[in-house]
């Protein structure tokens, strides 16, 4: 009798082969199913932040003024988001990309897709959060104008410019950006803001106007003119000093036309005798923005001979 | 004979099963694709949408970039104003302005037509006939074309002077070929 019963036990536990395949054919479909939403998600928000970054490149050219004077704009997102500045300096006009990864449900969604663009410059930190960003765009001549560069903060982030020379302050109290300001003393301004001190020390960021220097988190950054000057205050050493090459090597390919128009402006009876090739020459010895300097002074040159040219109605730019 | 019957009533369940799973994996592929597309047809339109507008918004500007803009250099400061001689140069070197991933502007074509006057308006500029022509393909367009007036500079010797010459003239910029 007890041997009956063990036997009826031995059975009640058996799988039938047909369900033990749809066991092994569902857990299939799950995992299948939960990849390929996993994957849709990913996929989506890739989209988002390639979209987004691309919209913002779309955005920004508008901002080539064609003017001498600054401007500035504000642009806003519906969601936390974070755009990643990246430059790179390799090629013929180097590279700036940018990245946006947005938050959702409390978590930054990174993204891989970079957009790139050649023609733009944009210095910011290398990473700027927030929901409304400004963008402050400035003509770089050199001495032609090389481009409209495009300062990027977040309005999370306050500036108080402390004892600006009086081009500089009044520059910033005409641009109307939200997060700028313009003092006098250090303790006028907004508490938690960025100190941006002029010939003075003591500040997050020391300016010495008269001298081309701007020191911030230990890095000195030199500058040549106020457009690079803006470029040193807002954004972090590594980004300046690729967009400052950059911004060279377009310069380079800009006097190259200069030099051939002015060999075909010798037919026209215009007797042009620019030093192009040492100017040439200094931008393309720049490795840091210290070597400004050098390249200022062919600069000039050149701006002096263009100026000398106008007198005949020759002159390049 | 029992046992036999009861055998392929089982083949015929698992058979059945194996059917069932399979019509029910195919249709979540086949739903799967059709949610891929939508979302895939949404990613191009959204790309087209923007290439449209860069392409609309960079017309209006590209007077002003540098390569092209007239500047200083006839008489005052000049918006929306070509240099003509500039742009020769760069059509010249062009090759520099192009990398893999595309060109300088990310567009498909840039051209300068003169409008006014018409003569040799259809005659493409090369350094052999400038500046009795009226057409200066800076990239081979391609796609769409976006246009904006611009002024179109350049100077001219004359009797041991040099005159300021500006005609009347179109920019375009296309979008939406395959260039980039």
């Amino acid at each position: 009798m007890g041997k009956i019963k063990k036997r009826q036990d031995k059975r009640g536990i058996q799988i039938s082969f047909a369900w033990l395949f749809a066991i092994i054919v569902g857990i299939f479909i799950l995992i299948l199913a939960i990849y390929s939403v996993t994957r849709i998600t990913d996929t989506g928000r890739d989209v988002v932040g390639a979209k987004g970054a691309a919209e913002i490149g779309v955005l920004l050219n508008p901002l080539e003024t064609g003017f001498e004077e600054a401007r500035s704009t504000l642009m806003s997102v519906p969601t936390d988001t974070r755009i990643h500045n990246r430059c790179d300096e390799t090629g013929e006009f180097g590279r700036q990309t940018i990245r946006v990864s947005q938050k959702s449900f409390g978590k930054w969604a990174e993204t891989n897709i970079d957009v790139g663009f050649l023609n733009k410059y944009i210095f910011s930190d290398a990473d700027v959060e927030g929901r409304s960003f400004y963008l402050f765009s400035k003509q770089f001549e050199f001495p032609f104008k090389v481009s409209d560069v495009i300062f990027m903060t977040s309005s999370l982030e306050d500036y108080c410019f402390v004892s600006a020379p009086e081009e500089i302050a009044d520059e910033i109290t005409n641009l109307n950006q939200g997060n700028l300001y313009v003092s006098d003393e250090i303790n006028e301004c907004l508490s938690g803001s960025i100190l941006i001190c002029f010939d003075q020390g003591g500040c997050d960021i020391n300016v010495r106007y008269s001298i081309g220097e701007v020191t911030k988190e230990g890095t000195t950054l030199f500058f040549v003119n106020d457009a690079l000057m803006y470029g040193a205050i807002f954004s972090d050493s590594e980004t300046y000093e690729c967009q400052v090459k950059r911004l060279m090597k377009r310069a380079d390919n800009l006097a190259l036309l200069y030099d051939e128009k002015a060999s075909s402006l010798k037919g026209e009876g215009c007797s042009l005798e620019m030093s192009f090739s040492s100017y040439r020459n200094a931008l393309n010895n720049i490795q840091t923005s210290e070597n400004l300097f050098t390249a200022f002074g062919e600069a000039d040159k050149i701006g002096d001979e263009n100026e000398g040219a106008g007198g005949s109605g020759c002159e390049l730019w | 004979m029992v046992r036999k019957m009861k055998n392929k009533k089982a083949q015929m369940k698992i058979q059945q099963m194996a059917f069932m799973l399979i019509a029910v994996t195919l249709f979540f592929v086949f739903a799967g694709l059709f949610f891929a597309m939508i979302v895939f047809s949404d990613i191009r339109k959204a790309a087209e949408g923007l290439e449209e507008r860069n392409a609309l918004l960079l017309v209006s500007k590209l007077a002003n970039s540098p390569e092209f803009a007239c500047g200083n250099a006839f008489g005052s400061f000049k918006t929306s104003c070509i240099d003509a001689d500039k742009a020769m140069a760069l059509k010249n070197n062009i090759e520099l302005y192009k990398d893999l991933k595309g060109n300088f502007w990310g567009v498909d074509g840039i051209e300068i037509k003169k409008i006014y006057p018409t003569d040799y308006a259809e005659i493409e500029c090369d350094s052999g006939n400038y500046p009795e022509c009226g057409k200066i393909t800076i990239f081979q367009k391609q796609g769409i074309g976006v246009s904006n007036f611009v002024a179109l500079c350049r100077k001219e010797g004359s009797g041991g002077f040099i005159e300021d010459k500006c005609e009347l003239a179109r920019i375009m910029v296309y979008y939406g070929g395959d260039n980039n």
